[in-house]
């Protein structure tokens, strides 16, 4: 177990975080020129989150993701310049622009792509991690869904398989408060989903999303136990999503501030770089040059994406099978 | 309902709607508390203090579904029509769904009179209660299998001797004792812990609980019973120190000292070494030696040691004010307090 | 003289075979062993009608139980396909597609063309279809024409204990996800199938029978009532030319196109429900691409527009014979 978090590892963090946070600011900027077509799902609130669970993951592990699948695709590694030429549908995307944002996926890395169908996730993590408990690799799975996919019966029907089959799974749930417009009060019947857990016979913790600290520990002590045939764990993090469920949402089902507090008060990037600088392990300096070369790498991602090609329209009938 | 001159007989409750869920579920086996339980214990409360005619209970509100519970039960019971509960109100306080909320809510309990304040939570709730509304009666609910200070007791017989206490029926003489406490100072920062103080390797708060042994550098413990779940069952293998004994103990923890074995957490045995323990005076300043770490309050990390920067850890002996439950109703019992129609009839 | 097993006995076979030469192939499903967690033996069922029985025991650790979750573990499936291995996933009956169908239509199938064509989902689904068992609505359907419709799924409707050899062997090898029918009624159907491993390849129709003066197209079980009814007919004088597609995705055109250019007049017989059915799509290719050719209306033999009844009085009627077929073939061939 990790007593503490070398200055490498902090920097690598804040990197992983400010880059999310840099892509989602500035898709949802560009979004509402219109020049990005589609549905898109901004993750930025949830930082932490992503980084502090993949920051234990290799290539070698598998993560599946959701609708709002941007940050769980940097944190899992997918290049982020892909990413965002996926996003403005241009052939040199991570998918050559047949996925778009709610498909970004790339295998390579162990992401096996965000998902447009809520709760489609965790059955298919059940079988990436079935797949490493055979070949007996010590690799692991891990399935990030939202409080909304938390209702759905393929989330209950994983929980239970990974438990049967003692599977090296963790179930990620980002309870960031709203399933689209409605709130997780209402939605989620027992309130905690992490009180879920005992029912499918695994341990269930809830965890302040925002503090990626706490989801670094929590999550390594998860991703340990599952890489030593502990079995499966169900990990809720507390959080919120800074944007609408969409862009375009107007969110009129918050609270009036409600959003401006948080970023104020609990904001993930805010509260490492107090913390880290504080006891003096990383200086101000140090995190305002990462901040610095994250922007410039998202700026040049967005001059790339607008300049590059579409697919040819022979792209259309390729790439449905291997053969046919 | 009492009449308009029957004074106003209020009781608080506070329940942690987080307690119960920490990385202990994970790294041990602590018990999930579910939120439904917290509701029902809520009512189990209100039976006993409405039967003896507390009349009117303010609550905490949260987000979490135990304040929507008790509002469905309180529908119910109404249609029903069973022997009335207490009025049932909750304080109007802007939720942050943190720690500060039972800060907030405990302060205005106190401030509109509540003569005892219910707490539902574990070790960490009642050390924020606690520190919020000194001197103000504490009665105690343990909700999980993970805590010393309070009690972990049925429900209905706690509502009972708060609603002999709240209602004068006993007097603060008999159904109260005083609990020690631990102040800590860190720079300018002052805090209390209940049970112990527990220096940590780990640097950071992380995950909050102190969910390893072998982290651990130093323990100051008000009391430690060899019987109990937690931290301060360490030093309860070394130095064990009653509730009511005017000490505390510290004890310094080192891989090649002398080896304990103590229940860290549920289910978990760890085996630890001890290079040196004793006991504390009360009023004496103790110097926490370890320089960089976190220090965690009740088992959990709230504090991170800079470099340098100097911590003392001090026994006060006037801590908390709680409700002893088992004295409380044998003193009612030798007054006749519940016999006869002591307790009211329910209303036609 | 060849060996004779059953069409049970060669999906056995294949996927021992396999499972043999590859030890990524893993079988999974209700019961495929039975008796986990049990106190009495191991391997008790070997799948529902004992398919897959004896496999557990010839490779430990790879026929797998599952709880009665079906997106669970055909989700875990593709998931497991997604990371190295070559899944054999059994959904019982295709009827329960009913609460599975987004990990198969909306995951397995759409991974290589949403993901840019850098995923690979090599999980075959296998799973019982068709009417004939007394088992009623939920346990009868002949739903191969669903699978059909969506791009990225392969289908494979075996007819004969041969195909079902050869052609299983294929889909496990195959890249792609593949939907494996197998028709209950033909568990027990008895043919000569060879020992050694061989492939059935995709996209090849097989002609079952020559003949010039009507060509029937028929899928699965359709095929040995397409038999009896062109025995039948050959002695009356009519020539039947029978094709059983094999695969209805791919779709092998040109053999039935050829075909119907030949004979001038086409049948088609398949036990769905008519609408959107292989029997309409296979009309519907011949009436665009060989209409010259036609000298008389396409006939559909298939089930009538009804959920499949119980009792034997109804489901007898409900499902298409040699009798249906071969009035059918009278009534193209007698045709003005």
């Amino acid at each position: 177990m990790s007593e503490t978090l070398n200055r490498e590892s902090l920097l690598e963090a804040y990197r992983t975080m400010r880059t999310i946070r840099e892509f989602e600011e500035r898709v949802h900027n560009d979004f509402a020129t219109g020049e990005i077509p589609g549905f898109v799902h901004l993750y930025a609130g949830e930082e932490a989150s992503a980084t502090g669970v993949c920051m234990h993951l290799t290539g070698d592990d598998y993560i599946a993701s959701t609708h709002r699948g941007h940050g769980h695709c940097i944190a899992k590694g997918v290049d982020p310049v892909g990413m965002m030429a996926e996003i403005w549908g241009k052939a040199t995307g991570t998918c050559k622009g047949k996925g778009g944002s709610m498909h970004i996926a790339d295998l390579e890395v162990g992401m096996l792509g965000a998902n447009g169908i809520v709760g489609g996730g965790g059955p298919l993590i059940c079988g990436t991690a079935l797949a490493s408990k055979i070949r007996g690799d010590r690799t692991v799975g891990v399935c990030f869904f939202g409080d909304g996919a938390s209702n759905q019966g393929t989330i209950f029907e994983a929980m239970n398989l990974a438990t049967v089959w003692n599977l090296p799974a963790i179930f990620v749930a980002e309870n960031n408060g709203y399933a689209e417009a409605t709130s997780s009060t209402f939605s989620v019947a027992c309130d905690n989903i992490a009180d879920r857990a005992s029912a499918f016979g695994m341990p269930g913790v809830i965890v302040d999303g925002f503090d990626f600290f706490a989801v670094h520990e929590a999550a390594g002590e998860a991703i340990r136990r599952a890489r030593d045939g502990g079995g499966p764990t169900l990990i809720e993090m507390k959080l919120s999503r800074y944007y609408g469920h969409f862009e375009g949402d107007q969110q009129t089902y918050r609270a009036p501030g409600e959003v401006q507090k948080l970023r104020e008060t609990k904001d993930c990037l805010l509260q490492f770089r107090k913390r880290v600088t504080a006891n003096g392990e990383i200086t101000g300096e140090q995190l305002d040059a990462i901040d610095a070369e994250v922007k410039a790498m998202i700026d040049g991602s967005v001059v790339k994406a607008k300049a590059d090609p579409k697919p040819a329209a022979a792209d259309l009938m390729t790439d449905v099978y291997v053969s046919y | 309902m009492p009449s308009a001159a029957t004074p106003e007989i209020v009781v608080g409750i506070v329940a942690n709607p987080a307690s119960g869920r920490d990385i202990r579920r994970l790294t041990a086996k602590a018990s999930v508390f579910p939120t439904a339980e917290k509701a029902n214990m809520i009512q189990r409360l209100l039976g006993p203090l409405g039967q003896l005619g507390v009349t009117r209970v303010l609550m905490m509100p949260d987000a979490t579904g135990i304040s929507a519970g008790v509002i469905r039960a309180v529908r119910t019971h109404h249609a029903q029509r069973l022997p009335p509960w207490p009025r049932l109100e909750f304080v109007d306080i802007p939720l942050q769904d943190g720690a500060e909320d039972s800060v907030t809510a405990a302060r205005a309990m106190a401030a509109a009179g509540a003569r005892l304040i219910v707490v539902l939570g574990g070790d960490g709730t009642h050390r924020v209660v606690a520190g919020a509304v000194p001197g103000m009666p504490l009665a105690t609910l343990s909700t999980g299998t993970n805590n010393v200070f309070p009690d972990l007791r049925e429900a209905t017989v706690t509502g009972l001797a708060a609603g002999l206490f709240a209602t004068g029926r006993v007097p603060p003489e008999r159904a109260l004792r005083r609990n020690k406490c631990l102040h800590v100072q860190v720079g300018d920062r002052h805090e209390l812990a209940l049970v112990d103080v527990c220096v940590t390797r780990m640097a950071h708060v992380g995950a909050r609980a102190v969910w390893s042994g072998e982290t651990i550098t130093e323990l100051f413990v008000a009391f430690a019973e060899p019987d109990a779940i937690g931290l301060s069952s360490i030093a309860a293998m070394v130095e064990p120190i009653g509730r009511d004994e005017p000490d505390g103990a510290y004890v310094r923890c080192a891989g090649d000292g002398r080896t304990v074995w103590a229940t860290i957490a549920p289910g978990l045995v760890s085996c630890l070494g001890v290079a040196e323990a004793g006991r504390m005076q009360p009023g004496v300043d103790y110097l926490v030696a370890t320089r960089r770490g976190s220090i965690a309050l009740d088992g959990e990390r709230e504090i991170e040691l800079l470099d340098g920067e100097g911590a003392v850890v001090r026994l006060a002996l006037d801590g908390p004010w709680t409700l002893d439950v088992g004295a409380t109703l044998r003193e009612a019992v030798s007054r006749g307090a519940l016999g006869g129609d002591a307790v009211r009839p329910p209303d036609p | 003289m060849a060996r004779k097993i059953t069409y049970q006995q060669a999906i056995n076979e294949a996927l021992d075979q396999e499972m043999a030469r590859d030890q990524t192939v893993i079988v999974m499903g209700e019961d495929n062993a039975g008796g986990a967690g049990s106190p009495g033996e191991d391997d008790a069922w070997g799948g529902v009608l004992g398919v897959t029985k004896g496999l557990f025991h010839k490779h430990p650790g790879r026929v797998l139980d599952t709880p009665i979750s079906e997106s669970g573990f055909i989700g875990a499936a593709v998931g497991a396909a997604c990371n190295g291995m070559r899944p054999v996933a059994e959904l019982m009956f295709v009827d329960f597609m009913g609460v599975c169908f987004d990990q198969i239509f909306n995951q397995a199938a759409k991974f290589k063309y949403m993901f840019g064509g850098k995923a690979e989902t090599p999980v075959v689904i296998r799973t019982m279809y068709g009417a004939g068992f007394r088992a009623a609505a939920q346990h009868s359907q002949c739903l191969y024409n669903i699978f059909t419709h969506i791009p990225g799924l392969k289908v494979v409707v075996p007819s004969n204990p041969y195909d079902a050899k050869g052609l299983l062997i294929q889909s496990i090898r195959d890249n792609d996800p593949v939907i494996f029918m197998e028709h209950k009624v033909l568990y027990t159907m008895e043919g000569e199938v060879p020992e050694e491993v061989y492939t059935v390849p995709f996209g090849e129709a097989a002609v079952v029978r020559e003949g010039d003066d009507v060509t029937i197209v028929a899928i699965g079980r359709m095929v040995s009532f397409a038999q009896e009814a062109a025995a039948s007919l050959q002695k009356k004088g009519i020539h039947c030319e029978i094709i059983d597609p094999r695969t209805t995705s791919p779709l092998d055109e040109d053999t039935i196109l050829e075909s119907v250019e030949n004979t001038g007049r086409l049948v088609v017989v398949d036990e769905s429900n008519p609408r959107c059915s292989m029997a309409s799509d296979i009309a519907g290719l011949v009436a665009q691409k060989a209409f010259g050719a036609l000298k008389a209306p396409i006939e559909q033999v298939t089930a009538p527009h009804v959920p499949v009844p119980f009792t034997d009085a109804l489901e007898d009627l409900y499902i298409p014979n040699a009798a249906a077929i071969e009035a059918a073939v009278t009534r193209v061939k007698e045709y003005r």
